[in-house]
């Protein structure tokens, strides 16, 4: 099979999606944050540059435009870069974007996309490091979907077009250059279904966005220790895929979730409240999470590596369940 | 053309803080490019004059508040450039100990209050300081510093509404360079002279050319007059022009090399040191001993810096909460 | 002045605005005997900027409106009956019941979307337009606000937002801030709006902008059906700012009827109360309205009051109707926020 990087397997999804409907635009970014792999962007550009719009810095404004868009017809993605950027527009995409399917009885229907870039970069500190999407999985009315790898980019990326509510997409600019398989007329991947990364046994390790590769070196650590982890990434927080999570946990009777959103309120936090509920019976041990501190992100390097969800603290957290 | 009653030693002296912040940013450039500093930075070489001219005017205890291209501004108000370049390198003896970054410089001693990585995020802020200062009936003022991109966000304009409608003491400075981040104002919006949102809300306004020193003081010096005397905002929109990319490692391919040589010509520096020579207050060999004594001072700061200690990593947990 | 209409499109209008002043009338005492809770807010003496501007539109040119909804949507056609019952909450309304007064919608009448949030629909509107645009459908988008829309950041980044793009939208402010006791009285500076005249802010952006009475029904008429041809015809953006005197109802925290109204107020408001008086025998759109079709002999006395009679009885019917309607069941409530 052909192995493509998460960038390009992207900017294939998008290709393919503007040249399908004509009804796609893009708003705002590059999707690609301040990677170097402009080239794919331009190509774009080149082909569609009449649906791509670039907006001056007004988030609430050009967020607003692309939920009215979505109202009259269009399919609007919009790229709002860094992640933090949504807090600008956050009375269009929680007041307006999620609420309007509801409150007009199911007359009106949003199919915008919310893009974005989550989570450390790397000297990002705390106004570009945020993980938005804990808190827009407390708003209801907003689909979710959160890839991690080049295949699953392009399908969700698809899904998340073809739906008729308002998505929020959660990228994380580590991902970019990641190289994975990708086939060749790869079908969209459906919304709540989440995928096991790496098979195990001893230990359900659950895990979103780049975290879930951090996920994958800590495994083929521990398996030199005979510790068989298997990954379980959801792929998107709504629609949530629970019954995969707790099939697993049947297997492996442990769990530890990864998360980059900070611990209180956190996605760790929902997940683990989900299994708690649903599948305490499962368990052997309880559930431990790892998630960045609940303190604001500092730019110092040796800080930011600190606080958040890294290797060591997985693997410490999978040793002690397996303790 | 400056003002006839000047004091040369100020002068001088203000010439000597610009070479300061040049020095200091082409530093940051190479610590950069040797990858001694991390993450994002923006630099404001080519915009000395704006940040000299206006913060010349405050006093020690008056509140200026930046944005993401802000070393320029806390030097200007007085920033010690050791700590300075320890907190962009990330160090345990920056300002904010290392977790503020470049984007987020505080110095709270000297009155910067804190700049921001989000576009026109500290208008609003500006504001709240002015209020308080207005409160304090003391003289205070605040300035705010952004560039032309943040004229097209919400906060702007409300942030200038709220200003004219309660007179506070602030003065609104915008670096117009003529790019958001990428792209020509001209893409961003219709309108040219962002001074032009000034008087729709009734602040009184000017243009002034941004590299001349000499022009940015005098603007500055009546509106630090009239804020402190109670009549309300002032807008100052200062045409300037940044010789660096956005961010360190932007290739500017968005702009013309011959718009950059044009610029080049204008450099408020040279500018600034002209006229001072031409009204025989400093001679050639002054101006290299200045820029001689801002690089010597500018390297101690970053051997200062790179040979700080990195904050521990319990320090996570100090300074999240009072 | 009367709209340059023929005699049934005047009486159309007339009708129109009956409806709305007996509809909005019929809320209060419903509100007041707890049939329905929550705040609500009453189109009264605004009649005559809704109905004549929002005549001018084509059936499928899309409007945005605000809390102060209940005017558009009947002046476009929405039946009384499903809009009261979707104040009350009721499962014949509009939306089932689940948007409320404040966020009516009939999409099959171009209103996708209201929003509670001052300024919410002013960035939405200009998505529509740019969608109307990008699809090439002729539609135009017509965004309706109030003054203190413009006090919100989200204002002039949407006017940027349609200059920059040339987008086929209509800012239609109707600014009701407007006191005094003639209408020669222009409205005055806001105290919460340093930019006066209001108009300055779209000019900002090199959007045409002008201050009408919005209490004149013709005048609102002519300026709106030109604006709307210029924006059709691709010329980009229109701001147009309706001024009217604030009906004292909304004086109260809550909405109150200083005098019900009926046609003969047009001729004869002894009977109000002395604080209501000048304002319904000088500044009620309505009665002025009634008044001028009279005296251009374009409709009798009699006929009005016909028209007016004819109006309370549908309103009464849908007062019944709404009652009558049951609430949506509670399961609802976990259905249908997904597509």
């Amino acid at each position: 099979m052909r192995e493509l990087a998460y960038y390009e397997a992207k900017f294939e999804a998008l290709d393919e999606i503007m040249a399908a409907d004509q009804r796609v635009h893009l708003i705002n970014g590059t999707f690609l944050s301040l990677s170097p792999h402009r080239q794919v962007f331009h190509n774009l550009q080149k082909k569609y540059g009449d649906r791509m719009m670039m907006p001056p810095i007004s988030e609430l404004g050009f967020c607003g435009l692309a939920t009215g868009a979505a109202m009259a017809g269009l399919r609007p993605i919009v790229d709002l870069s860094t992640g933090s950027f949504i807090y600008e527009a956050w009375p269009q995409v929680a007041n307006e974007a999620a609420n309007a399917y509801s409150m007009s009885g199911g007359q009106t229907r949003v199919p915008v996309v919310f893009h974005l870039f989550h989570g450390l970069r790397g000297g990002g500190a705390a106004q570009h490091s945020g993980s938005p999407q804990a808190m827009l999985w407390n708003c209801p009315g907003l689909e979710i979907a959160i890839p991690s790898s080049p295949r699953d980019v392009k399908g969700l990326l698809k899904t998340a077009v073809a739906s008729d509510n308002p998505t929020i997409f959660v990228d994380h600019t580590k991902l970019l250059d990641l190289r994975g398989e990708v086939p060749e007329n790869d079908k969209p991947i459906p919304f709540g279904v989440a995928d096991i990364k790496r098979a195990g046994s001893d230990v359900t390790l659950i895990a979103t966005s780049y975290t879930v590769q951090v996920c994958l070196r800590a495994a083929e650590k521990l398996a030199k220790e005979k510790i068989n982890v298997e990954v379980v990434d959801p792929r998107t927080l709504v629609p949530f895929d629970l019954a995969a999570i707790l099939s697993s946990i049947e297997k492996t009777r442990r769990v530890v979730i990864a998360d980059e959103t900070h611990q209180s309120c956190g996605v760790a936090a929902e997940i683990a409240a989900r299994i708690a509920e649903t599948g305490f019976d499962k368990l052997k041990t309880r559930i431990r999470r790892v998630s960045t501190m609940d303190v604001p992100v500092s730019y110092s390097p040796p800080l930011e590596e600190y606080i958040g969800p890294s290797e060591s603290r997985i693997i410490d957290a999978i040793r002690a369940s397996v303790a | 053309m400056p003002a006839k009653k000047d004091d040369s030693t100020e002068l001088i002296d203000l010439l000597r803080r610009m070479w300061l912040i040049r020095a200091f940013e082409e530093k940051v450039s190479a610590l950069y490019a040797a990858r001694e500093i991390q993450g994002l930075v923006h630099l404001g070489i080519g915009q000395e004059a704006t940040a000299v001219g206006t913060s010349s005017q405050l006093k020690p205890d008056d509140y200026v508040f930046g944005g993401h291209r802000s070393h320029g501004h806390a030097i200007a108000k007085g920033a010690d450039i050791n700590r300075l370049m320890a907190e962009i390198a990330g160090r345990a003896t920056g300002y904010c100990a290392g977790k503020g970054g470049s984007m987020h410089i505080a110095a709270k001693e000297c009155g910067f209050i804190t700049a921001t990585g989000v576009v026109g995020g500290t208008i609003p802020l500006a504001l709240g300081a002015a209020f308080a200062a207005k409160e304090r009936r003391k003289g205070q003022l605040a300035m705010v510093f952004f560039g032309d991109g943040a004229g097209q966000a919400g906060p702007f304009h409300e942030s200038l509404n709220i200003a004219s409608l309660w007179k506070l003491p602030v003065i609104f400075v915008c670096e117009n360079n003529g790019y958001a981040e990428f792209t020509p104002l001209s893409a961003h919006t219709k309108i040219e002279r962002l001074a032009q949102h000034a008087k729709t809300y009734g602040i009184p306004n000017s243009t002034v050319d941004g590299n001349d020193l000499f022009a940015v003081r005098q603007a500055a010096r009546k509106a630090v007059e009239q804020a402190r005397a109670g009549k309300g905002p002032i807008f100052i929109e200062c045409l300037t022009h940044r010789m660096r990319g956005h961010y360190e490692g932007d290739p500017a391919k968005y702009r013309e090399l011959s718009q950059l040589a044009e610029w080049k010509k204008k450099d408020p520096l040279a500018r600034a040191a002209k006229v001072l020579k031409a009204r025989k207050l400093i001679a050639d060999k002054e101006i290299e001993s200045i820029e001689g004594e801002a690089r010597a001072l500018v390297e101690k700061a970053a051997a200062f810096a790179l040979a700080s200690p990195w904050p521990a990593p319990a320090e996570v947990d100090s300074h999240v909460t009072a | 002045m009367l709209p340059k209409l023929p005699r049934d499109g005047l009486l159309e209008l007339c009708r129109r605005m009956f409806l709305i002043r007996h509809f909005e009338e019929s809320l209060v005492p419903l509100h007041d005997k707890g049939v329905f809770g929550g705040h609500y807010h009453l189109y009264i003496g605004q009649e005559a900027t809704g109905v004549p501007a929002i005549s001018c539109l084509k059936p499928d040119d899309y409007l945005f409106t605000t809390h102060r909804n209940h005017g558009h949507l009947l002046a476009r056609g929405a039946e009384p009956k499903r809009l009261l019952a979707e104040i009350l909450g009721r499962v014949d309304g509009l939306n089932k019941g689940k948007g409320g007064s404040f966020h009516s919608v009939a999409p099959s009448l171009g209103f996708l979307h209201s929003s509670g949030v001052v300024a919410g629909i002013i960035p939405l509107s200009t998505g529509t337009a740019y969608a109307s645009k990008a699809l090439k459908n002729g539609r135009v988008t017509v965004c309706l606000f109030g003054d203190g829309s413009l006090e919100e950041g989200a204002a002039p980044e949407a006017f940027n937002l349609a200059s920059l793009n040339k987008l086929p939208v209509l800012f239609l402010c109707e600014n009701n801030g407007k006191y005094g006791a003639g209408r020669a009285v222009a409205a005055g500076q806001s105290s919460s709006m340093a930019a006066y005249p209001l108009t300055d802010l779209p000019k900002a952006y090199k959007i045409p902008a002008q201050q009408i009475d919005g209490i004149d029904a013709g005048l609102v008429h002519a300026t709106v059906s030109e604006a709307v041809e210029k924006i059709r015809g691709g010329d980009g953006p229109q701001f147009i700012e309706a001024q009217t005197v604030r009906w004292p109802g909304s004086e109260t925290n809550w909405p109150s009827v200083p005098h019900p109204t009926d046609s003969s107020l047009a001729w004869d408001v002894s009977a109000v109360a002395e604080k209501a008086r000048e304002w319904y025998h000088s500044c009620d759109p309505l009665l002025v309205f009634v008044r001028e079709l009279v005296e251009a002999k374009q409709a009798t006395k009699d006929e009005i009051a016909a028209i007016e009679r004819q109006v309370k009885t549908e309103i009464a019917a849908a007062v019944e109707f709404a009652v009558a309607s049951p609430y949506p069941k509670p399961e609802e409530a976990e259905r249908n926020f997904f597509a």
